[in-house]
Order: structure tokens, then sequence, then C-alpha cells
């Protein structure tokens, strides 16, 4: 396998002019010289470890190493999926029932994710007010190979010990396997739940796929 | 992007002309001039492989009190910003070394000869070795100022003849101004040329920026040249090789340099212009 | 057919282009054999010449004679070959250190051409120096032709030196010793061996040419403890002498650089000067050798009083004759000078102690110049090196160490600078292989720079920066005017925090409000050392590049000290 100056000066973090300057002081194996120098990645390596540089050969790293792109919120409900008519009279029985439900959780992981969600209740509510509850767990959660949302809408309103004192009813919960991802998807849903039109939108209990249309149409306004 | 051409001050009334020509291909092509006014009579460019040592003639230092005046009244003249070039290392107290970062230089057809024997001579020794280890293309000045309106590319088919095709394109793409092809066909025909375009990064820009592409027989070759548009820039590549050739264009190179009045802006060998 | 093929080019490639020693070795003999030419030519022809103008000597009109041949030479230099006078291994050495050691082609026969001149006729210098420039020239150009790197190059260069340095004295390991010491200052073993060829191919040539001659014969001494005592005192005077050496050799070019004479009439007085001491004094003219030869031998007849007059005469004289337009070095005064020290000593210590049993005044001798030398270059493995092989003895090992590490110890103390790197460090050029001063040389800041910043207009109002602040990862935003595009200042996310919290102001103001103009900028121009100098004066982590009023990208000190790491292993690596 062959690389061009141009490779090489990304593999190795600094400019093309950099290696050209390397080239003529002597200081990298070249395979063929001429107006466009190629280097043998074996000579690469072998010179690489010589001196303790890293030299990255793994293919999946990508050249240019896009940013990471940030899921979709409306992604995230759709995988996390929404669910109705949840029974309960207190928080703990709400998050239990839901958390039954949810299809996204593997079985042996229910009653972890309970205990987590009820810690993380008990030390400040998740209730944000307007009805609305976004119970969320402190750690992330490495089972889930992508970030859900999991909507619960209640059968009826709970007392959630909420900041407004409104009773609660509908939740959602965020799960990430990274937390970075817990906080943009936080930001995402309370860029939503600032619109007013929306909480009155979702005390109607819409069905799944308005929801996820409503939610597309809010982030398209929030370019974050 | 910030390109900068270095110009070696002579403080005569040809020195100017080839000052002003400087200035206007700065002001064309929006490149900032630098302009070293030499103290000494010698100087040393350090190029990646070789180290020439520029011996002016004393027409350079004549007067060193009104140079700098000469110089800030000529780009007051054509309104660019002037900027001078201070030498930082010295191999001998008297050797300045004058770096060989720059994106162009502007030489007179000679540097060490008496300007009177010049008159449209031959390029001189040193020139041509600068052209022939340049990292950047040189602009070989006409001895009188002239404007130019046009672009002009020599242009022969071969890799290295891409690059002098791409400053060309380079340049209209800069200055806004057109730009001619001039082809003298030998062994092959003009399709070859139009296939070689398409195996390009960009052929359409390519084909787009080219004002008229223009093909003449092997025995038209004086034809050619008098046809090239007297106020149009020459863009020509040259190429060192082997020891005994100075250049493979040989007696065409020596043609040209020794016919034509325009300017010339010639790659050398180690050029190397991306778009 | 084409397995065998395959083969070879595979071979080839491995041995000469990833593992280059073979390579190397072989042009550096050549190098070494052509510079041994040089070095032989020159030495051949000025014993002839010494010996053609010879006879006219007795005549009255004699001191002309350096006068003629520095007018000649400094014409040469001025005129024929357009290069400055001096010795040349400074130019050597900066090249080495910040060219990857190209030279001219011309260097390689004008110093020998001049210095032949100024020699020849009796100006009191050294053949030395010139040899080694030719030597390292001819190596450069060699891998000029070859189309070398820098690195291979630089070790031609060494092996030039060495070859010229090893067949003037017949002394290979002094030729390895001064190349690797003094011009290329890193030992590392991808040098030293195609080094230490060249110096063997060099020597060997001059074997070749010159059998018989070799230019001092060895000669055993009997060296007994007795002479440690007297030798450690001989250092101390050796050191005060270099040091006085160099300070005269300085002092009379600067003179010389003051004086508002042609070239010509300086190379004329100066000449004179030399011819009329060397009248009275005729062990200063020339460069010296058969003057030593006699000395080790001792066969040498002069009086203590008149020895002590001579050491500053042939100071005096070196001087002059380099200073003001003559061409040579000072490695061949060096030793005549150390020499002269020698025997003087050695006559002093029997007038005082007449019946004191110490070595022959030949040892003294030696002594002396490998004080001389180890003082005046600092180099003291060169001065010990030298002395050992042009005696062919190490019988005298032991007082030669002890007077060449107190020599250049002290001459170091009083002058840290020698002399062959003093007009360096003055410049600022003493770029060493590995140091700080060569990495941040090396280092420019083109490469530097961290570019793909977005750049914001100086009209943009606050609320839209705060929209654009949100989804950039950038700590600095630089502002600019709107038509032009030129550079009116940064913002840092430091200094607007204080308004990013309160929404207040978002509609209120514009960035060239709050935006930052007195940030200090750099220009692509400045080295690197500036630029840190400037961070470190006014305490940034950034500084951002302004080119021709354009903004062009940051410069953060974690880049520098990324970069800095790599150069510094690059360079210290062994390979």
């Amino acid at each position: 396998m062959e690389l061009s100056v141009l490779e090489l000066s990304k593999r190795l973090g600094v400019t093309p002019i950099t290696i050209e300057r390397w080239l003529r002081q002597g200081n990298l194996p070249v395979s063929s010289k001429g107006t466009h120098c190629r280097f043998n990645k074996k000579d690469l390596e072998n010179w690489a470890s010589k001196r303790n540089i890293s030299l990255d050969f793994s293919e999946n790293k990508n050249l240019s190493s896009p940013e990471k792109e940030h899921p979709l919120l409306s992604a995230a409900i759709q995988d996390g999926g929404v669910y109705y008519d949840i029974k309960g009279d207190n928080v703990h029985q709400v998050l239990k029932n839901s958390i039954d439900k949810f299809t996204v959780i593997p079985q042996d992981f229910k009653d972890d994710l309970f205990d987590r969600l009820a810690r993380r209740e008990a030390a400040l509510s998740t209730g944000i007010g307007k009805g609305i509850a976004i119970p969320h767990p402190r750690e992330q959660l490495h089972y889930l190979t992508s970030p859900v949302i999991c909507v619960s809408f209640l059968d009826h309103p709970v007392d959630y010990n909420a900041l407004d004192q409104k009773q609660v009813f509908v939740l959602f919960f965020i799960l990430c396997p990274d937390l970075k991802l817990h906080l943009h998807l936080l930001s995402a849903l309370s860029f939503c739940l600032k619109d007013f039109q929306f909480i009155q939108f979702l005390e109607q209990k819409p069905a799944a796929g308005l929801l996820i249309k409503k939610i597309e149409f809010l982030q398209q306004r929030n370019t974050i | 992007m910030n390109y900068t051409l270095l110009h070696i001050f002579r403080n005569t009334p040809f020195g100017r002309e080839t000052f002003l020509q400087s200035l206007y291909f700065c002001k064309t092509i929006h490149a900032y001039p630098v302009v070293y006014i030499p103290k000494t009579d010698k100087f040393l460019m350090y190029f990646p492989n070789d180290a020439v040592q520029i011996d002016l003639d004393n027409s350079y230092l004549f007067s060193p009190k009104t140079a700098k005046k000469h110089v800030l009244e000529l780009f007051d003249y054509m309104q660019i910003a002037p900027q001078f070039y201070m030498p930082k290392n010295f191999t001998a107290s008297s050797l300045p070394d004058i770096p060989a970062n720059f994106d162009y230089l502007c030489c007179p057809r000679s540097v060490s000869d008496l300007s009177s024997k010049i008159g449209l001579g031959h390029i001189g020794p040193k020139v041509r070795r600068i052209i022939k280890h340049a990292t950047f293309p040189v602009l070989i000045a006409s001895p009188v100022f002239k404007p130019w309106k046009s672009i002009s590319v020599f242009f022969g088919g071969s890799v290295n003849a891409m690059n002098a095709l791409r400053l060309g394109l380079k340049l209209a793409l800069s200055s806004g101004l057109p730009l001619d092809v001039f082809t003298l066909l030998e062994k092959k025909d003009e399709s070859y040329y139009e296939n070689f375009i398409e195996n390009q990064d960009f052929p359409e820009t390519i084909k787009q920026l080219i004002r008229q592409w223009h093909f003449y027989k092997k025995s038209q070759f004086d034809k050619m040249l008098y046809e090239v548009p007297h106020d149009s820039l020459i863009v020509l590549g040259a190429y060192g090789h082997g020891i005994i050739k100075e250049f493979l264009l040989g007696s065409k190179m020596e043609k040209i340099q020794s016919t034509v009045m325009n300017n010339l802006l010639i790659t050398g060998p180690y050029c190397s212009i991306s778009l | 057919m084409s397995k065998i093929k395959n083969w070879y080019m595979q071979i080839y490639h491995k041995l000469f282009h990833l593992d280059d020693r073979l390579l190397l070795i072989i042009v550096g003999s050549i190098a070494g054999m052509c510079s041994g030419l040089a070095a032989v030519a020159l030495r051949l022809s000025l014993e002839h010449v010494f010996e053609w103008l010879h006879p006219f000597r007795q005549y009255g009109w004699a001191f002309v004679l350096p006068a003629v041949g520095a007018v000649l030479s400094s014409f040469y230099l001025e005129k024929i070959a357009r290069e400055g006078a001096g010795h040349g291994v400074p130019e050597v050495i900066y090249s080495v250190s910040r060219y990857g050691g190209l030279l001219r082609f011309r260097s390689s026969y004008s110093r020998l051409i001049a210095s032949f001149l100024t020699i020849g006729s009796g100006g009191s210098a050294g053949p030395e120096a010139p040899v080694v420039m030719s030597g390292s020239a001819i190596g450069s150009n060699l891998a000029k032709f070859l189309g070398l790197n820098d690195r291979q190059r630089i070790t031609l260069v060494g092996c030039g030196t060495a070859g010229a340095i090893a067949a003037i004295f017949n002394a290979p390991i002094a030729g390895l010793v001064f190349s690797v010491e003094v011009i290329l200052g890193e030992w590392k073993f991808v040098n030293i061996i195609p080094i230490a060829i060249a110096a063997v191919a060099g020597t060997q040539v001059s074997h070749a040419i010159i059998p018989e001659q070799v230019i001092f014969n060895h000669i055993p001494f009997a060296v007994s403890y007795n002479d440690i005592f007297p030798s450690i005192c001989l250092a101390g005077v050796t050191a005060l002498i270099s040091i006085v050496f160099t300070k005269t050799l300085r002092q009379t070019k600067k003179i010389a650089q003051k004086t508002s004479l042609s070239f010509w009439s300086k190379a004329l007085l100066g000449g004179c000067t030399v011819g009329l001491i060397g009248i009275y004094m005729p062990v200063v003219l020339g460069e010296g050798y058969h003057f030593i030869q006699s000395m080790i031998s001792g066969t040498f007849s002069m009086g203590v009083f008149v020895i002590f007059v001579a050491v500053f005469a042939k100071i005096f004289a070196t001087a002059i004759t380099l200073g003001w337009g003559g061409s040579g070095g000072i490695f061949a005064p060096s030793l005549l000078i150390g020499s002269l020290i020698g025997i003087f000593f050695h006559k002093f210590i029997l007038l005082i102690f007449p019946n004191v049993e110490i070595a022959k005044e030949g040892a003294y001798a030696l002594f002396g110049m490998t004080g001389i030398i180890s003082g005046v270059m600092q180099a003291p493995l060169t001065g010990i090196f030298l002395i050992v092989e042009i005696t062919g003895g190490y019988e005298t090992i032991l007082p030669l160490i002890l007077v060449s590490s107190i020599s250049s110890t002290m001459s170091h103390y009083i002058e840290p600078a020698s002399f062959y790197f003093k007009e360096l460090i003055e410049r600022g050029q003493f770029l060493r292989p590995g140091t700080d001063e060569r990495i941040l040389a090396d280092l420019n800041l083109g490469e530097l720079i961290e570019t793909g910043y977005d750049t914001f207009s100086e009209n943009m109002v606050f609320r839209d920066f705060i929209e654009a602040l949100k989804s950039s990862n950038q700590n600095f935003f630089p502002v600019i005017e709107d038509d032009t595009g030129v550079y009116k200042g940064v913002i840092q996310i430091s200094a607007i925090r204080k308004y990013v919290l309160d929404p207040g102001v978002y509609d209120m103001i514009f960035l060239n409000q709050i935006m930052d103009t007195d940030v200090l900028t750099a220009s692509l121009e400045n080295g690197l050392q500036e630029v840190l100098d400037m961070m470190e004066n006014n305490n940034m982590d950034t500084i951002p590049v302004v080119e021709h009023e354009r903004f062009v990208g940051m410069i953060s000190k974690n880049r520098i000290l990324d970069l800095y790491r790599r150069e510094l292993i690059m360079q210290t690596s062994v390979y």
C-alpha cells in the first residue's frame, strides 16, 4: 500500500509543508521520488515504531474524520416508541409500569433501570412543569446501541413533585448509551417543550406518527 | 490567497520599467509585491537542492539614497501598499540569504550583464539557473513596461506543460482576463490535447476559462509566434533535461525568448502549480 | 528474467533508498578522495612556490611580496570568484545547520586559489580552512549532483572536510574528529562511518601522491611524570595566548572594516606590514610547517627572548593577513604559535631549574600546539588526536589530554564562543542539531498555523453571533470588514463571557463593539522565535496571524508543543 504526501500528512497530523521539509531533510523513508512522492506503508510503520511516533493506519478512522452525527430527536422517539394509558397512582408505579412495557430495554435490565430512575427521582424530581416529566438515569446505559426516547402517556395525571406542582400526564424517558448524546437530546427536547402549542398538542395524546411528524417540524426550526 | 512576488530593485530607468511591470502584474492578479533593494552586489538564494549566488552589477547598487524614494514613488503611482524585504540571515557578512519561498519572482532577462547589452538579448545564465531550480514561476519582464490584456499559454501536452496551463488558468481566474492556448501540433493531433484536458481535474472549468485554443502545424512555429497577441502575458513551461540541454524546449524556448517582446512567465521543472 | 529484475530493484531500493549507508560510504569515499586531492594540490603548490620565491627573499624589496599576493588574492575573491573574504569555516557550519549543507560550486576552488596566492607569497595564514571549505563544497556538490537529501548531503560535507584535513596532516582520525566535532556537531552512527572512510581515503590519496613527504615526522618522546606539572602550567599559558590570539584576530578585522579604504589598498597595506615583519622574523611567513617540523625535532635555534617576541609577531602577522584582505585559516598559525610557546616554555623552565629532568623541547612543542588548538577552536578532541597522530605515538598522550582539557576549559571560561563559532553565535545562527534554536529555526509559521476559522462581519448583530456560537467549536472568532475582508479584530470567548449570559444586550450591540482590536498579531514572515517571544511577553496562548491585512489563521501553544516534540524526535533520532 502506498501513500501520497497529502495522505501521510493527515495521518501524522502535520501540514504537507512539514512533510515536504522532512523529505528534503531526509527524515522520511520515501519509496519513489520525483514530483509525486509515494511512501510505502511497511517502511513507514517500521520508521514510526523506531521513533515512537504514532501512525494510525486503521482504515475505519476516516481521513477527514467527520463530526459525529447527532441523533435526531424524532429518530430517537421513533426508536423508543410511544406508549399510552400507563396505569399508576404515584411516581414509582408509573415508572415501573412504563418500563415494563418498553420493548427496547432487555428484560434482564428492567429492574436495574427502575432502580436508577427511582434514585434519580429521589435526588431531584424530573418533573419540569406544565405536566411533563423527563425521567432519565444519571449513568450511561451500555446495553443500548443508540439513544432512545420512550414516551409514556399516563392513564390519569399523577403528582410528580414537579416544580410548578402541576400533575404530570406525560413522561419522556431519555435513555442513552452515551452521556453526551443525553445532553444533546435533553436540550433538543426542552426546545420543543418551550413551545406552548406543542404542550397543547401533547395534551390530546396524539398518535405516534403524528407526534413524530410534529417533532420533525419543530426540529427544522431549531438547527442544533 | 496571499501571493507574493519578490522584486529586486535596480535603481535605473531600465529597472523602473521592470518594476512597473512587476507592479502591474501584481495589481492584475491581486498579488503583493515585496521589494528588495540590494545593499551588496551579491546575494544567495537557497533552493531545495541548490544554492544559487546571484551576482548583481553595479547598477543595482547605484545611489542607494534615492532607491527607496523611487520605489515608494512607484508604489504610490500604482496605488499598492509598499512592502520591503530585509534580509534576516547572512551566509557571510556581505552575502545575504534571500529565501526561496515567494510565489513569484520578477527578473529582467539578465541580472549581471550591462543593461545596454540586453535590449532583447538572451536570458542570462543566472536567470536560467533560477528558473531551473525555482519552486515558483519566474516573471521575465519585457524591457519596456507593457501592460497586458490577455493571457497566452504555450501548451505542449505533457504533464509538465500542464503546470503552465494550470498557472495560466489561475491567473485568468484571479485577474478575470481572457485566456488563449497556443499549441504546436507535433506528432499528435488535436483530439489528443482535448483528451488530455478531459483527464485532468475539473475539465469543465478548464474549458470554460479558455477563450480560444489555437492549433498550428509543426512548420508554423513562426506564424504562431506572430499571432500571439502583442499585449498578452505568455505563460510557458521550461524543464531542465539532462546536463547538456538547458531546457527540453531547447531551440524553441530560445527562439521564443529572443523573438517575442511580451512578458514571459516561466515555470521551471521544480514548479508545481495546483489549481 | 523479470523476477531477477524485480529482485534487483528490491535490493537496490533497500540498499540505496531506505538504508543509505552503503551509498554514503561509496560516495563519501569519493568525496574524501577528491578533497584529499585538493588538499595535496594546495600543499604541493605552496611548497613549490615557497621554494621558488626563496631566492628573492634576501632582497630588500622582498617585503612587498606578501602585499602582491594579498592584493591578487583579494582581487580574485572580490572580482572574479565574487566571494567574501574570510576563512569560510563559519560559512560551512552555517550552511550545514540551516540549509542542509548546500554550498556553491565555486567555493570548491575559489578559496584554494585565493589562499594559494596569500600563503604562497608569504602571508601568515593556514591552508587548512580553505581546504576544508573546498572539501566540504566538493562533498556538497557531489550530493547535489546525485540529488541526495539534506541529511545525506550533510554527511558528505563531513566526508569532504574529513578527507581534506586527513590528507593535509596525514592524520585520518584527526580528520574524522575535526569534521564531527567542529563542522557537524553531532555524533551519529550513520555519519561517523562514511566520514571515517572518507578520512582514510583522503589520507591514502595524499600517501599515494607524496609518499615520502609526511608533513611532520614521527619522533618518539620519552615523557615521564616530571612533565605533568610543567604541562599543566603550560596549559594555562596556552589558554591565555589563545585568547589573546582570537581577540587580536577579531579586533584587527574590526579595524579593517571601519577603515574606508578600497579592498586592494587594504590588502596592499596589510601585505606590506606582514612583509616587513617577515624581514626581521622570517618565522612568521607562510604557513610555517617546516618551522614546526624543526621545532618538534629540536633543531630550532632561537633565543628565549626572540621566541617570546616571535609568538606575538606571528599573532600580529596572522591577524593582519587575515583581517586585511588575505585569505586563509588559523589552523597552521595556531600550530606554529603553539610550538613556539612550547619551546619557549621549555627553555624558560630549564633557565630557572637547570637540573630538572623533563622531556625534550620537541615534546613541549607538541603540548603547546595541542593547547593552542584546543583553546582557539575549543575542540579538545581535535587537538589531542591531531597531535597524537602527527607524532605517531601514544607516549605523550597523558600530558596531551591534560593540556588540551585544561586549555579548552580555561579559554571557554573566559571566552565562551570558539573562534569558528563566535561569528555565528553573535548572529544567532549557531544552530546545532537537536538544540532549541535549531528546532525553532526549522519550524516555520506556515507549518504551525491552524486555518479553517470562520470569519465574522464586523456589522453582525450580537444575537446572530450567539446563534453562530452554538454550532461552532472555535474559541476565537476573527472579525473582518464587510467589503474588503480586512482583518479588524478578534473575539475571544473568555472576554465576552458576561455579555453572552446577558440576553438583554443581544440586540443592542454589533461585533465591532465587543471585538478586541488590540490583540497582537503575527505575520508569516515572523520567525517562530519572535512569535513565541510575543506570546510570552503578552501572556497569550494563541495568536492570530494576519498577512496583508487578511486573517490567515491562529497559532496556538498546543500546536507548537505538538510539532516541537515531533521535530525534536526527528532531529535526535538515531537512524
